[in-house]
């Protein structure tokens, strides 16, 4: 990719996907995207900015490309083309001092640590570990006891019922306190961006309500979070800002109040 | 009960090299063909530290511990690194590993050469009479550090940060790269301490037998105490070695010591096909 269509893009984004007002750099932002799975282009050039302290959530259809989204944002699928920014900061670079080659991006496990952390869809808990060890893992670059110390205290404010599960392997916790772990390992990092992938998937109803709540005590203590769900309706209605992905592109953008009130997205994600 | 503690002795020593071996299948879920020449290094390295510099045991334990666990991290570095970051079939890693094994052998070769090596004796040739039956102080040793490693080990898998972070990358390497683990780190370490072990068992088998460069081979026994055990578990690599040592001492003390392979290899074959978890296995889990 040339510079001068890295320009194009930057031009582009500044434009569109930006929450109106809002000045300098968004906490987190997606630019041109483009995301291969062998010969299938999964991702076509996707835009998307997300300012510190909201809710955005992204919905789509199964196979829209939601998943591939996050893996690629945390650094676990290699981007094509395009770039992923933290505060500004690229997290994916053209390969440095190559005219030619995919561009590299940053291992995953040097953007947990600066401040990403995901939950993936289907949770991907430790499962032959106990809840306690899943805990551990998610703290396990920190060095402040401290605040480790605090941020348990805080999982358990949240999910109490995972005090009373420490030693139980978490393979053998219902569905909904696996959610509820896997939340918590992911705050246990201490993250500014929470990515969370279709967290309501097999939840009762009342299950995915007291989760989604959650979301919303999360982002009070200052945690940027991006969103994606199929279940477009709920999704949107904890979140400020929503975007729809259809095969691999961003094809609207509102804030969540707009979309839930836009009749084709009605028809087309919320079954009315 | 002689059988029982000679069976022992020489299981302690299988149980060994079976948990090196199971400790990387755990992690990388392929079977490490070059485990054995890692032993026969370990085993080199014993001897030279022994009969050039003339240390004590403990010290040709400790350099081969420290020297086979550092060959085994490059052995890993150098041959399986690049094709596991391109996510390669584990039919791949195995036949590096089978590549990297006939290179090491065939390296020694070459360089050393093929001839049969003694070490100096570390014992007294004095045995110790035990419930009856006679067992010699090398065996006696051997057996007790074998396990007193593995138990070592055990604690160090369940009770420590680093220690956490193995089981849950076999648990979900992906996932353990997300929790900010540098897996290729981790991976280091797992084969560090495989290679230590080997490091032990090849120092033992030395003393034990004679060191030569095929003397390797002797881990196809490993393979078997493993899956015995179950792959990927270290109690069942513990068990599944002392078990072995046990059972192959009963068929050539009571049947014939020429069928002592041919039944470890029937017992390999048939446990893969009726009972491939062996006795602790873990389910297999799907991987994504
Ligand atoms: N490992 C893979 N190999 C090949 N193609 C894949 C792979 N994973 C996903 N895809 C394809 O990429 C596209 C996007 O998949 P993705 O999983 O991102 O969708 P999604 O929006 O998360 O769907 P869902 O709602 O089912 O989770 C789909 O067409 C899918 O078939
Ligand atoms: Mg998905």
């Amino acid at each position: 990719m040339t510079d001068e269509r890295c320009g194009e893009r930057n031009l582009e984004s500044r434009t569109e996907g930006r929450p109106a007002g809002e000045q300098g750099p968004a906490h987190l932002e997606v630019r041109g995207l483009h995301v291969h799975y062998g010969s299938i282009h999964a991702l076509h050039g996707v835009d998307l900015a997300v300012g510190r302290g909201e809710i955005v959530c992204v919905v789509g259809v199964n196979g829209a490309g939601k998943s591939t989204l996050m893996w690629a944002v945390s650094g676990v699928l290699p981007v094509t083309e395009g770039s992923v920014l933290l505060d500004g900061v690229p997290l994916v670079r053209s390969g440095t001092g190559r005219s030619y080659g995919p561009p590299r991006a940053l291992p995953p496990h040097e953007i947990v640590n600066l401040g990403i952390s995901l939950v993936p869809e289907r949770r991907r808990l430790f499962s032959a570990l106990t809840v306690r060890e899943n805990l551990i893992m998610g703290s396990i670059r920190r060095t402040d006891r401290d605040g480790i110390a605090a941020d348990l205290e805080r999982c358990f404010s949240l999910y109490p019922v995972l005090k009373e599960r420490l030693a139980q392997r978490a393979g053998t916790l219902s569905g909904g306190e696996q959610q509820m772990l896997a939340v918590s390992r992911a705050l246990m990092s201490r993250p500014s961006v929470l990515l969370l992938d279709e967290p309501s998937l097999g939840l009762a109803p009342l299950v995915a309500d007291a989760l989604f709540d959650t979301i919303l005590k999360i982002r009070e203590e200052g945690v940027t979070v991006l969103l994606v769900e199929q279940n477009a309706l709920q999704a949107l209605s904890v979140s400020d800002r929503g975007y729809v992905l259809q095969t691999g592109e961003i094809v609207t953008s509102a804030p969540s109040g707009e979309l839930i009130e836009n009749p084709l997205i009605r028809k087309a994600y919320l079954g009315s | 009960m002689q059988t029982l503690v000679t069976g022992l002795s020489v299981g302690g020593i299988y149980s060994l090299m079976a948990v090196g071996y199971s400790l990387i299948f755990s992690i990388l879920s392929f079977s490490n063909f070059a485990h054995g020449a890692v032993i026969m290094l370990g085993a080199y390295i014993g001897l030279a530290l022994a009969t050039r510099l003339h240390w004590g045991l403990g010290l040709v334990v400790a350099g081969s511990v420290v020297g086979a666990g550092i060959i085994s991290v490059f052995n890993e570095r150098v041959a399986y690194a690049a094709l596991r970051r391109r996510r390669a079939p584990s039919l791949f890693l195995m036949i590096s590993a089978m590549g990297c094994s006939v290179f090491l052998e065939n390296t020694v070769y070459a360089t050393i050469g093929s001839r049969f090596f003694a070490f100096p004796e570390f014992f007294r040739r004095e045995v110790v009479s035990l419930w009856g039956s006679s067992l010699s102080l090398l065996d006696l040793f051997a057996f007790t550090v074998s396990v007193g490693a593995i138990f070592a080990l055990h604690l160090f898998i369940t009770k420590t940060k680093t220690g956490i972070a193995i089981r849950a990358g076999v648990n979900d390497m992906t996932m353990c790269s997300l929790m900010g683990v540098n897996t290729d780190r981790l991976i280091s370490i797992v084969f560090f301490l495989a290679g230590a072990f080997a490091g032990v068992a090849g120092v033992f088998l030395g003393i034990k037998y004679l060191v030569y460069p095929t003397m390797g081979w002797v881990t196809n026994k490993a393979y078997i105490a493993a899956v015995i055990g179950g792959l990927g578990s270290l109690p069942g690599a513990l068990a599944g070695g002392l078990i072995l040592g046990v059972l192959e001492t009963l068929v050539s003390t009571y049947l014939s010591s020429v069928l002592r392979d041919v039944f470890s290899f029937t017992m390999l074959i048939a446990l893969l096909i009726w009972l491939p978890n062996g006795l602790m296995g873990r389910e297999t889990e799907e991987k994504i």
